[in-house]
């Protein structure tokens, strides 16, 4: 380094010192606007105490997340009783016999059928409410407020009031629509014909807000100045949506409707507790369920964890799949 | 009145009236709730339903906190959704301190590697979990229910402190590095203070899923004496009849704290959103 010409002038006493490698970040002309704290280059003891502080959460979750997934791709390759230690390694004759399962086929149907719906309808409504609440009107922050509860009430307790709502003899949706006249017997909302449509509704006013919020959010970082514009030019509120609002909402909205197919099709709380106990539980056994029922209804724990597996992988392949096709969107997002 | 006034008349009328609704929507099965909750059995299965109870009564809460477990399920719940606060917050916080301030090689490495996780499901982990617990010998604890929200939080919460450390200027922390002060002292006087909205707001957020959580609880939990509210209030539901009255007066009592602490932190939640939002 000395010898080498510098553009600072050069401290006399200092001179001596400056073979000492911190001594470039004191240069007050580079990297002003930084800090030094980050600019250093890492020094052993530096990176030792940021590796020290970063163990904890990384084996917590190396231990109680990933390694629990590993090891139930190893379960799904044995036979073993879900309470005994008994255990026979068997390959891949749970997926077999998967295979040739008609439950498994229809979990797998319903739990699409499921998803498919709950997600389309949820990012409708979610969108569509998160334009209203948006503007500016009286009473805003209430609403705000209020549409959030859904999202933040425990899954029992939102399941419990619904039956209660559509409860076939004393509900209140019943009542309603008998007295509306828009038909003419109760209709067994948990019944096999019904149960369906019942938990997707259900779930559609549970997981809406997350939409709303996460979309209501980035509305609301849009200069207004753009929708100023558009409307000096004379634009009709659906073009500013469709020309202004949508391409600055896409970004999120791809990374939103990720997480909600991959929430969705995992479901378990919401389907499982709304099948419970109705009788027609086996017309929302969605791959989740039939997944916790093969583990811990019928103690086949290597059945389940291939249940598990394959929900895995199907949604590896989707989440590549969609990555595919919105590959603009992603970059965005 | 000319045609412009009245197309931006008509619009607003539309606004109010989608606000309105979207209001009720969310909202009418809570009132309901809370409605049911006091009102007699006579009134329950009342044709046609009454909105407001016409003769309120205490008598559901009263028989829930006295004829059912409910009192110990809400303290299971209580300490349960408070140790995972506390070993989630800790564990995070120091994790975020790291990414945020030290160097090191395969920072960004870990760090994409922990929010990858957040996509895990819960019902992928909780299987291989249970069997885990089981062959370690800790099913049926509170403690396992503590490390199991904790796994299930500390992605997410990571994240969202990470993001509140990165407001926090440098600058501040080298002044007291520069005065004297070690780092020790530094993250105590000078970090903790400024992070502590984002602390607070990220607690809640654990808190609210730990008090929520169903399935952790439902598979590592057996006896009756260590279940949280959730599933406590599920096998309540179960009993040969349903007391509607007393099963409506417990919803409340699970919604009331979530809803308070939700309350309370609702202005961070638009700001921890664009963070990463909340697991569900």
């Amino acid at each position: 380094m000395k010898g080498k010409s510098s553009p600072m002038p050069q401290p006399v006493g200092l001179s001596g010192l400056q073979r000492g490698s911190g001594y470039a970040t004191l240069n007050p002309s580079a990297n002003q606007k930084q800090s030094w704290l980050a600019v250093t280059k890492p020094k052993r003891h530096e990176q030792l105490a940021g590796l020290l502080t970063i163990a904890p959460a990384f084996i917590l979750i190396l231990a109680l997340t990933l390694y629990p997934v590993a090891y139930s791709i190893w379960l799904s390759l044995l036979e073993k009783h879900s309470f005994f230690p008994q255990q026979r390694f068997i390959g891949l004759e749970n997926y077999l016999y998967l295979w040739k399962d008609p439950e498994f086929w229809s979990s797998l149907w319903l739990g699409v059928v499921y998803s498919v719906w709950t997600i389309f309808f949820q990012v409708v409504l979610g969108v569509a409410a998160a334009l209203i609440l948006n503007e500016t009107f009286v009473g805003r922050g209430l609403v705000r407020g209020i549409v959030l509860f859904p999202y933040m009430i425990p899954t029992i307790v939102a399941v419990i009031l619904w039956k209660w709502l559509l409860n076939d003899t004393y509900g209140v949706v019943n009542y309603w629509t008998l007295a509306l006249g828009i038909v003419r017997d109760p209709i067994c909302w948990l019944g096999a014909d019904h149960i369906m449509l019942s938990t997707i509704v259900m779930s559609i006013w549970q997981f809406f807000p997350f939409v709303l919020l996460s979309i209501l959010a980035r509305l609301q970082t849009i200069p207004e100045a753009l929708y100023e514009a558009a409307k000096v030019d004379g634009a009709s509120a659906s073009r500013r949506f469709i020309h202004i609002t949508l391409p600055q909402i896409r970004g999120i909205l791809f990374v939103v409707i990720l997480l909600r197919s991959i929430w969705m099709f995992t479901k378990f709380d919401t389907v499982w507790l709304m099948g419970e106990g109705a009788g027609a539980g086996r017309f929302i056994r969605t791959l989740p369920v039939y997944a916790y029922m093969r583990t811990l209804t019928y103690y086949q724990a290597g059945l389940g964890a291939a249940l598990a597996v394959i929900m895995f992988a199907i949604l590896v392949v989707c989440t590549v799949i969609y990555f595919g096709l919105f590959r603009e969107e992603a970059d965005i997002g | 009145m000319n045609r412009r006034r009245f197309q931006q008349l008509s619009n607003r009328s539309f606004l109010y009236a989608g606000a309105a609704l979207l209001a009720i929507m969310a909202a009418f099965p809570l009132f309901w709730m809370v409605s049911t909750s006091f009102k007699p059995p006579v009134e329950i299965f009342a044709q046609p339903p009454t909105f407001i109870p016409e003769d309120p009564t205490w008598d559901n809460y009263w028989r829930l906190f006295t004829a059912t477990n409910f009192l110990t399920y809400f303290w299971n719940s209580l300490i349960v959704s408070g140790m995972a606060v506390i070993l989630t917050m800790v564990v995070s916080a120091a994790g975020a301190y790291s990414l945020t301030r030290y160097q090191y090689l395969g920072r960004e490495k870990i760090a994409g590697l922990i929010l990858c996780t957040y996509m895990f499901a819960p019902i992928m982990v909780v299987i291989p979990f249970f069997i885990l617990a089981k062959k370690v010998g800790i099913e049926n604890t509170h403690f396992a229910l503590v490390l199991a929200f904790t796994s299930f939080c500390l992605p997410f919460t990571l994240w969202l402190m990470r993001a509140f450390f990165k407001t926090i200027p440098l600058q501040l922390e080298e002044a007291a590095l520069v005065d004297g002060a070690g780092r020790v002292r530094a993250v105590i006087y000078v970090i903790l203070p400024l992070a502590l909205p984002g602390i607070i707001a990220t607690s809640i957020f654990t808190f609210i899923l730990a008090w929520n959580d169903y399935i952790f609880t439902r598979i590592l939990i057996a006896s009756d004496e260590l279940k949280t509210l959730p599933v406590g209030v599920q096998d309540l539901f179960h009993s040969a009849l349903i007391d509607w009255g007393l099963i409506m007066a417990a919803g409340m009592m699970i919604t009331i704290p979530a809803l308070l602490f939700f309350v309370a932190v609702q202005r961070y939640l638009i700001r921890g959103w664009g963070a990463g939002g909340v697991k569900g």
